[in-house]
């Protein structure tokens, strides 16, 4: 049956995010899996400051893996990242992109707005946001309704005074 | 033809779907061709169904994926995740199905979904692909990560201060690995050479479409018959980066066909023990890079600890600094260090 065969042609692995340390000599270098990435975009929202941080060693990654060499030996165009953080246990999948590096990337991103709801519950920044934006809203519309009301006050107004010269 | 199609739809829509309906789907033409259907509308949904299904008997690989990139790609997304859900249940219009029709038949030959296209994402790069220039590999981003990690470290941003750091690529391809650096490091100036004049072109069309071509020069040198030139030229710079061909010709033939049938061979095969291109790298580098000056390779998981002792017993003035493993925990990266 030619639909399941590529399926089970591919094995998930799993792996700890410690990388191997340069070594003969020179002190340790850990090499963290996504860098030349600033941790907090300068475009983007204020709020990721406050996003908890996030330890790589608390980080489990699973990719799927094919059958030999890998690199230049194949050409898979699947490059969906699915993330665990495993003090909680919280599982993020993403493929929003056709770059592994830019999947990890957001699968992170997506990760600590996670925790933060998680940790912060009613506090998280995430559920600040909308309750501002509610708030916002609310304020909107009880301002439009305010205008309205004095809209229908002043033609009441104005046809009341126009009625009482009409009589005279 | 169409009738046939049609019928397939029609179950497609009452959630039936006939494995055996869909062998009588439009016969192809001389290269793999299948003609879109003239007068029938199709949703996005079911393009995407009938051509992994498509896919899928005919032994096409990652039926769905390729599905996925090849009909968001024509409605002009990069992946199908990005098109709207209501999109996703209106039918393509006429121009739409014509592209999808043509562009999956393409596939049908096992041509590479990056070629299909004509483009793809290299980390926050979109590169146009060319065949026969070789497509990045995802490892390979890792390589860039690793050597932005030097550059961007405090350590060598603090010795540089505002002066040019120069880099030098052997094997360029469609110039990923260069322009991936120059996009990340202002103050990067990039050298990158190709033996394959198809990939010089693109490399350089690459460069232009990023706005990068001051900062890269591009030359047709091939590392083995050049290397007198490429030393007087260009050296000595303070990164040598490559991922030159490493393969073992001996797994050349077991390749799968989207490689052996439309990439460069001579961008994969390495020689016996996968070691010719990089065996002359190690050579030359002692006289390419600055003193501390590093080399970052890209490499067959089998090959580090054969580097690792050529550099150790039979190469003066390069040290090994260490190996890094890749996404899949192969050992990938070997990284080397210029020593007085």
């Amino acid at each position: 049956m030619p639909a399941l065969q590529f399926v089970h042609q591919l094995v998930f692995y799993t792996r700890r995010l410690t990388r191997v340390a340069l070594t003969r000599g020179h002190s340790p270098l850990w090499l963290s899996p996504v860098v030349g990435w600033p941790l907090i975009q300068r475009a983007g929202k204020k709020y990721r400051i406050d996003l908890p941080v996030l330890h790589e060693n608390d980080l489990e990654e699973q990719f799927v893996r094919g059958f030999g060499p890998g690199g230049q030996a194949t050409n898979k165009t699947s490059n969906c990242v699915v993330l665990k953080h495993i003090p909680t246990g919280v599982v993020v999948k993403c493929h929003q992109t056709r770059s592994v590096e830019l999947n990890r990337k957001r699968a992170r991103e997506i990760m600590r707005e996670k925790l933060d709801v998680i940790y912060k519950g009613e506090d998280s920044e995430l559920l600040k946001i909308k309750e501002e934006s509610r708030i916002r809203k609310q304020e909107k519309r009880r301002k439009v309704n305010e205008n309205l009301q004095k809209k229908r006050l002043f033609k009441e107004t104005l046809s009341a005074s126009k009625q009482g010269e009409d009589n005279r | 033809m169409n009738g046939i199609l049609k019928l397939v739809i029609n179950q497609l829509r009452r959630g039936i779907t006939k494995q055996e309906t869909l062998v009588t789907l439009p016969c192809r033409a001389a290269g793999g061709a299948v003609a879109p259907p003239a007068d029938c509308s199709v949703t996005v949904e079911e393009a995407v169904s009938l051509w992994t299904q498509h896919f899928l008997q005919h032994g096409v690989s990652e039926p769905l994926s390729s599905s996925h990139y090849i009909i968001a790609h024509v409605l002009g997304k990069k992946t199908l995740e990005s098109v709207e859900r209501r999109r996703l249940r209106e039918t393509l219009t006429d121009k739409e199905r014509e592209c999808v029709w043509k562009l999956c038949s393409k596939r049908l030959t096992r041509m590479p979904v990056q070629y299909v296209i004509e483009e793809w994402d290299f980390r926050d790069l979109t590169l146009k692909m060319r065949p026969p220039v070789f497509i990045p590999r995802p490892e390979t981003e890792e390589l860039v990560s690793l050597v932005l990690e030097h550059l961007q470290s405090e350590q060598v941003m603090k010795a540089r201060g505002k002066a040019a750091v120069h880099c030098l690529e052997i094997g360029c391809g469609s110039g990923a690995i260069s322009l991936s650096l120059l996009h990340s490091v202002p103050q990067l100036k990039g050298i990158a050479l190709d033996q394959s004049q198809e990939a010089v072109c693109l490399t350089k069309e690459n460069a232009s479409r990023l706005g990068l071509q001051d900062r890269l020069e591009v030359r047709k040198l091939d590392i083995m018959k050049d290397a007198a030139l490429i030393v007087r030229d260009y050296g000595p710079v303070d990164v040598l980066v490559s991922n030159p061909p490493y393969l073992f010709t001996e797994d050349m033939a077991s390749l799968e066909a989207e490689i052996l049938k439309f990439e460069d061979h001579s961008a994969l095969d390495g020689g016996l023990d996968g070691m010719s291109v990089i065996s002359q790298i190690l050579a030359l580098a002692p006289q390419l890079l600055t003193n501390e000056g590093r080399l970052y390779l890209e490499v067959d998981p089998r090959h580090p600890p054969l580097l690792q002792w050529l550099v150790e017993e039979q190469t003066e003035g390069l040290h090994y600094l260490g190996t890094s493993c890749d996404l899949t925990t192969r050992p990938r990266f070997c990284v080397l260090q210029r020593s007085g």
